[in-house]
């Protein structure tokens, strides 16, 4: 027996069952080889030694105890220990002996998530697989009224427009004068969302670069992928890649040295620049990389200290007003690249997004509105701001875009969404419906990690841990024992399998529509949803 | 059979005849005739249908035609349209042989089966789509002698097209925009110029094999027969100008949707061009690295290592003893069949063992034992015990230096014994007679043994270098004199002024430390019937079993607080029928006894105050500073007056145990002065408890008799047992035993083959192997 002396309970004391996820091991198929102990990367299991009492209850004869030992893999229950139930002890067992399991019961994690007084920070996504995208259906189908087109067989135009578009008669003015036109990108509509040189590693982000290369070289599809705010290595600037480049901008001006170092050198222009005021994951707070992931190399492209927190303010420190945002941020990054690059800025999904729309309505400079909303994920935020804060995309989109309708602009600011396609998997799908809600185009990031590089996470808190550096997958790991787990080729070519994909999907969707040479932005006439509250809100058929 | 049937579309009064009429009349003259000649005015689905046992039917067609000749057509068949066709020609023909000598528009062959058709101009969009063939039948035909229109084999799955480029419609593009779309089988034969978008997901182009142009060889004649073009044989006999397209396998389309170029190729090509020619990180970077590891890697891919940790952490029971006996390694030689080393181990650090660790001492090292995890504590009294009758260490022959020590208690013995082991000549100054201090003066009999405390303080007289002065009594100018003489000063008198609290009449009470003093010498005082004490610290149940055994019968131990007193002296106390008052505040003493502040009287005839003692310092020169009577010191026992030192209860009050770690201390202070070395105090960290693996050890139901015993029961805390489980677990075979010249050893493990389970550290009941960030 163990002494009662070596049991004590402290507040935050905690049981498997209090636990998210519960390690299942079964001590029969066990060949104790030790990968999953080795490969656990919150050390959340051990090797654990337990004493079995047979007592010898012998009437009239020997009485007296024997004891046996044995071994099991077991989960450590103190919180900076608990298992975070990413599974990479299933995926190197040899023998199917163990495996974390989601515990059906309350969790009583989340009670002591604030140990020393820190407030519970985490990676990953808002962990509610809830969304209404994946309701939304596509219920106009043609059959012998419309043109019948068919997905394998027609040719369709899929592509979007990114930056602004001239109405016809103002554009024929400026071209009849000779006067600038606002600069335009034709890019596939699903993009790669801003997910930054830091918070991704080195080999995730030239893995999913690659991949984009390749698509647009070798496909013809032309995609493109956001920076994030961590700058950009001096040669993918210099290279001919940076032409499917969103750079973006953000509070914290993390790697703009380097970029505006490498102005001159550069073959291309990127594909635009993005001005990031907010991130759907945790609006009204700014970017976070810490310290873990600060490596030499990240703190080399950034310009700071190595090891050190990494805050981005949640505002810019020297914007007071929409006005002098739009006229400070979009006319300096418009002015370097020679009013060449679309300029458009980033913001959270909020109530307040039509007051930032209808600002850059009236300025002939900006290229475009990126929402971003609730669902979107992260590298690093506070619980609360991931779980609590932020709007969901849907109806946010869909006001801004009515309101743009009744303007009569819609077809001149494009409005791009983010946040939560693709959550369930279903990335075509919820991004078709944002399309036909008035997006002209979608952003897509955690969809990305876990198609093209086999994140972990999940809406359920498995794993979650991109903050802490310790990614077991090496996605947003900088410690290279980590993060040379990944093989960007195969990223790059998983890059490829989803656009692939994602093209035929839309082709799918499409035509039924008999839709082929122009992608339904706003066509909500197509959708329904078996909701009529969201319905209503959403302006679309209500079906059952 | 007869004549030919000739039937018209147009009636007698001009007017077109109905589909479905002329389709009612056909049926009916095939009856009659295999010989048709069908005037048409437009009518739909001619020709096919028909129905007649047996032999051919030949249809001639002239005028206008409607959509789908030949619709259904069967075999045995033949239709001859004079002029051209509309939508349609074959729709579902399963058979027929239908010519059309002219253009035929949209549809042609649409979902035939078997058949033939031919067409002598050009056709319109859709040709060819969704034709099929059952290889027990024929396979259907198309022959163009022009050009076709767009979307042409779309999703044909059999049939042969024939299309030979001769008067085309649009000389650029004999097959029209995109043909071949999802057309999985049959060929199709062109001459002529196309705009190569033929769908290359679905079928790829090839120049004819010589089967394919025997096949079309041997048939153009008929055909060009058939149109009236026999002109164009030897036109259309250049096998050069004759282009195939045949569909791809499914196992050739997924090697097309794995991508057009292989990834390894793209980087090699494009990517790293891109870069000029290198890594895109290569400058902010240089030399870095990024080439794929695996998930369980060895060597300096893995993100832990084992550590074997030995010795690095001390026992509970060598870090909480205050003179940090080694109890771990004493228990390791009795295992080793040491015996002797392991008392001599001891002795090394205590004069004292059998007296205070095995008598009187609470043994605060044990109070963290391990083994408690699994059972009982060491007995480490039995250990204490066990040396009484061991040899002194060796010590090193006095080097000239020479230290005072003033009080002759466990403090000042011990500084003593350690000084003297290291060859520095200790001189006691002891004012008694004796030397043990309050050890000897006040701790009673009962519960150290005489014989055992006689045998130990001699013992200590036979160690060299040991120098006593007793009946010294203290001065300043003394003091003074010991300071110029002697090389350092240590005070060690120890609290020999008990303290009093000035309340009325307290001058009555006896002080404890008097009366202690007082039962262990001839003339005890005198103990009244009811005793009360003041003070229910361990002294005042020492107190109070004195006074049972010189008279009391009932004695009442109070405070002001819950008392203090606690293990043995309790218990002994209790045993003899003491009572314990808390808390209540004394006012006076009276001749009734006790009077308390709310007026109550505890009856006594003796009274005792046993709140303390504080040293008596007169003879302390002023550069010694004091803090409420105590002397300050620092943590190497040094005083304000840098030759002068203090152990023991003159520092603060505490344990015999605490007196005895204090000199230690000290004398390894000056020891390290004089040899000129750093002063290395005892600063390692207890080994964490979580880091034991105790679950190997079985409780058993006593804790034994020897001291083998205790060394078989003990968990060699942080200190490598050698029991090989380490080795034994290791997975990988990582980890081997070294042994070293002079019988030690290390364990080591590869990291060549370490995959940094952790299980070592797991597994070590000792707490040596740890995991350590790598």
């Amino acid at each position: 027996m163990v002494s009662i002396r070596s049991i004590s309970v402290s507040p935050s004391s905690l049981i498997p069952a209090d636990l998210p996820w519960v390690i299942q091991h079964r001590e029969d198929r066990c060949t104790l080889c030790g990968r999953c102990t080795s490969a656990c990367p919150t050390q959340a299991i051990y090797l654990a030694y337990r004493r079995k009492r047979m007592p010898k209850l012998n009437i009239g004869g020997e009485i007296g105890n024997d004891f046996k030992t044995f071994t099991g893999i077991r989960q450590r229950t103190d919180v900076a220990h608990r298992c975070i139930g990413c599974g990479m002890c299933a995926m190197v067992c040899p023998n199917e002996a163990i495996t974390p399991g989601p515990n059906p019961n309350d969790s009583r994690l989340k009670f002591h998530m604030n140990q020393g007084g820190e407030a519970w920070k985490r990676g990953g996504r808002r962990n509610n697989g809830d969304t209404i995208l994946d309701r939304v259906i596509f219920t106009r189908i043609s059959m012998l009224t419309d043109p019948a087109l068919d997905a394998g067989r027609h040719e369709f135009f899929i592509n979007t427009i990114l930056g602004r578009i001239l109405s016809p008669e103002e554009y024929l003015r400026r071209k009849a004068a000779g006067e600038w036109i606002p600069p335009t990108r034709e890019i596939f509509p699903f993009v790669i969302g801003s997910m930054s040189f830091g918070a991704l590693s080195p080999n995730m982000w030239l893995g999913l670069l690659q991949g984009v290369a390749y698509c647009n070289e070798v496909l013809g599809i032309p995609v493109a992928m956001a920076t994030g705010e961590g700058g950009c290595p001096p040669w993918v600037l210099k290279s001919p890649f940076l032409k499917y480049i969103i750079l973006q901008i953000a509070s914290g001006y993390f790697g703009w040295d380097e970029i505006i170092r490498a102005i001159p050198e550069m073959q291309c222009d990127p594909c635009a620049i993005e001005i990031k005021y907010g991130q759907g994951a945790k609006p009204g707070d700014g970017g976070l990389l810490m310290w873990y992931k600060v490596s030499k190399l990240i703190a080399r492209l950034r310009g700071v200290p190595e090891g050190v927190d990494l805050p981005s303010p949640p505002v810019h420190q020297t914007l007071y007003s929409i006005e002098e945002s739009v006229m400070k941020m979009i006319q300096t990054m418009s002015m370097a690249w020679g009013f060449r690059v679309p300029v458009y800025p980033k913001i959270s999904g909020s109530t307040s997004a039509k007051a930032v729309l209808n600002n850059l309505v009236r300025n002939p400079y900006a290229g475009g509105l990126l929402m971003d909303g609730i669902d979107g994920g992260t590298g690093a935020a506070y619980n609360v701001s991931m779980d609590s804060m932020g709007h969901p995309i849907a109806s946010n989109l869909r006001e801004c875009y009515l309101d743009l309708v009744a303007q009569g602009k819609q077809n001149e600011i494009p409005l791009f969404a983010a946040g939560g396609i693709g959550k369930n998997g279903n990335v075509a799908q919820n991004g078709m419906a944002l399309i036909m809600l008035g997006a002209s185009g979608v952003h897509i990031g955690k969809y990305m990690m876990q198609a093209a590089a086999g994140c972990l996470g999940s809406e359920r808190n498995r794993c979650n841990v991109c903050n802490i550096g310790v990614c077991p997958k090496g996605i947003t790991s900088q410690n290279p024992k980590l993060y040379r787990r990944l093989d960007p080729d195969a990223v790059a070519q998983r890059v490829v399998d989803v656009f692939l994909a994602i093209r035929t999907e839309i082709k799918k969707i499409m035509a039924p529509l008999g839709r082929s040479q122009s992608l339904p932005i706003g066509m909500s006439d197509a959708l329904g949803i078996n909701d009529a509250a969201a319905a209503e809100r959403l302006k679309i058929r209500y079906i059952c | 059979m007869g004549q030919a049937i000739t039937i018209k579309g147009i009636d007698e009064n001009g007017h077109r005849i109905k589909s479905k009429a002329l389709e009612d009349m056909i049926q009916e003259a095939v009856k009659k005739s295999c010989d048709l000649i069908l005037e048409t005015y437009g009518q739909h689905n001619v020709g096919g249908r028909l129905r007649r046992k047996g032999g051919a039917v030949n249809i001639r067609v002239r005028g206008p035609v409607g959509q789908r000749l030949g619709c259904m057509g069967r075999p045995g068949t033949t239709i001859i349209c004079e002029g051209p066709a509309s939508d349609d020609v074959g729709y579902l023909n399963i058979g027929a042989h239908i010519t059309v000598l002219g253009d035929a528009t949209n549809g042609a062959c649409n979902a035939m089966a078997q058949g033939k058709v031919i067409v002598k101009g050009s056709i319109g969009a859709r040709g060819l789509t969704m034709t099929k063939w059952n290889p027990a039948y024929e396979r259907p035909e198309l022959w163009v002698l022009g050009s076709v229109g767009d979307t042409f084999a779309e999703f044909n799955c059999g049939g042969i097209g024939v299309i030979c480029g001769v008067d085309p419609k649009n000389p650029k593009n004999v097959l029209g925009y995109r043909p071949c779309v999802g057309m999985v089988g049959g060929f199709i034969y062109f001459r002529g110029e196309t705009d190569g978008s033929y769908s290359k997901t679905d079928v790829r182009m090839a120049e004819p094999d010589d089967e394919q142009w025997s096949w079309l060889l041997e048939r153009l004649p008929a055909f060009l027969d058939a149109v009236d073009r026999v002109d164009l044989l030897g036109a259309l006999s250049v096998r050069d100008e004759w282009k195939i397209l045949i569909p791809l396998s499914p196992q050739e389309k997924a090697l097309l949707n794995s991508g057009r170029m292989n990834m390894q190729e793209f980087r090699a090509k494009t990517w790293n061009t891109g870069f000029g020619g290198g890594d895109p990180l290569r400058d902010i970077a240089p030399g870095l690295e990024r080439g794929t590891i695996g998930v369980i890697e060895t060597g300096e891919f893995r993100r832990r290592r084992p550590y074997w940790a030995n010795r690095e952490k001390a026992a509970p029971c060598t870090f909480y003893c205050p003179i940090h006996i080694p109890t771990v390694d004493r228990l390791r030689l009795i295992r080793d069949g040491k015996t002797e080393e392991a008392y001599k181990l001891t002795l090394k650090y205590t004069p004292l063992p059998a007296s205070v660790c095995g008598a009187i001492c609470p043994n605060l090292c044990m109070d963290n034992c391990s083994r408690q995890l699994v059972d009982q504590k060491i007995d480490v009294a039995m250990l204490g015990r066990a040396v009484k009758d061991t040899r002194p260490p060796e010590a090193k022959p006095a080097g000239g230096k020479r230290v005072a020590i003033i009080g002759g208690g466990p403090g000042g013995m011990n500084a003593a014994w350690h000084l003297a082991q290291e060859g520095i000549e200790a001189h006691i100054f002891e004012k008694e007679g004796y030397l043990g201090g309050k050890v000897a003066q006040v701790i009673p009999w009962e519960r150290l043994s005489k014989a055992i405390w006689e045998a130990e303080t001699q013992r200590f007289m036979q160690m060299p270098n040991i120098h006593v002065h007793f009946g010294a009594s203290m001065t300043k100018q003394e003091l003074e004199r010991l300071k110029k003489e002697y090389d350092y000063i240590i005070i060690a008198v120890g609290t020999h002024e008990p303290r009093r609290i000035p309340f009325p009449g307290s001058d009555r009470a006896i002080a404890a430390l008097d009366f202690l003093k007082s039962v262990k010498t001839a003339k005890p005082f005198k103990v009244g019937k009811r005793a009360v004490i003041i003070g229910a610290g361990n002294v005042g149940c020492d107190v109070a079993c004195e006074a049972y055994r010189h008279g009391a019968q009932e004695v009442t131990l109070v405070d002001i607080q819950k008392p203090l007193a606690f293990g043995k002296e309790k218990v002994a106390a209790e045993a003899l029928g003491a009572k314990f008052r808390w808390p209540v505040q004394t006012k006076e003493i009276s001749d009734e006894g006790l009077v308390l502040s709310d007026g109550e009287v505890i009856p006594a005839d003796t009274i005792f105050i046993s709140i303390g003692d504080i040293p008596a310092l007169d003879f302390v020169p002023e550069t010694v500073e004091r803090f409420r009577g105590w002397i300050k010191t620092d943590d190497a026992g040094r005083t304000t007056d840098r030759k002068i030192f203090a152990v023991g209860d003159v520092e603060r009050p505490g344990l015999v145990t605490n007196a005895m770690g204090a000199g230690k201390r000290t004398a390894e202070f000056i020891i390290s002065q004089v040899k000129g070395e750093e002063w290395k105090p005892f600063v390692q960290n207890v080994v964490d408890r979580e880091t034991l693996t105790v679950t190997h050890y079985c409780p058993a139901d006593s804790s034994g008799d020897t001291p083998e015993d205790q060394a078989a029961r003990c968990l060699s805390c942080g200190s490598c047992r050698d029991c090989h489980l380490c080795e034994t677990i290791c997975p990988e075979r990582a980890i081997s035993r070294v042994s070293e010249p002079g019988g030690t050893y290390t364990y080591v493990s590869d990291d060549d083959k370490c995959i940094a389970c952790g299980f070592c550290a797991d597994t070590c009941p000792c707490g040596i192997w740890v995991m350590r960030p790598y």
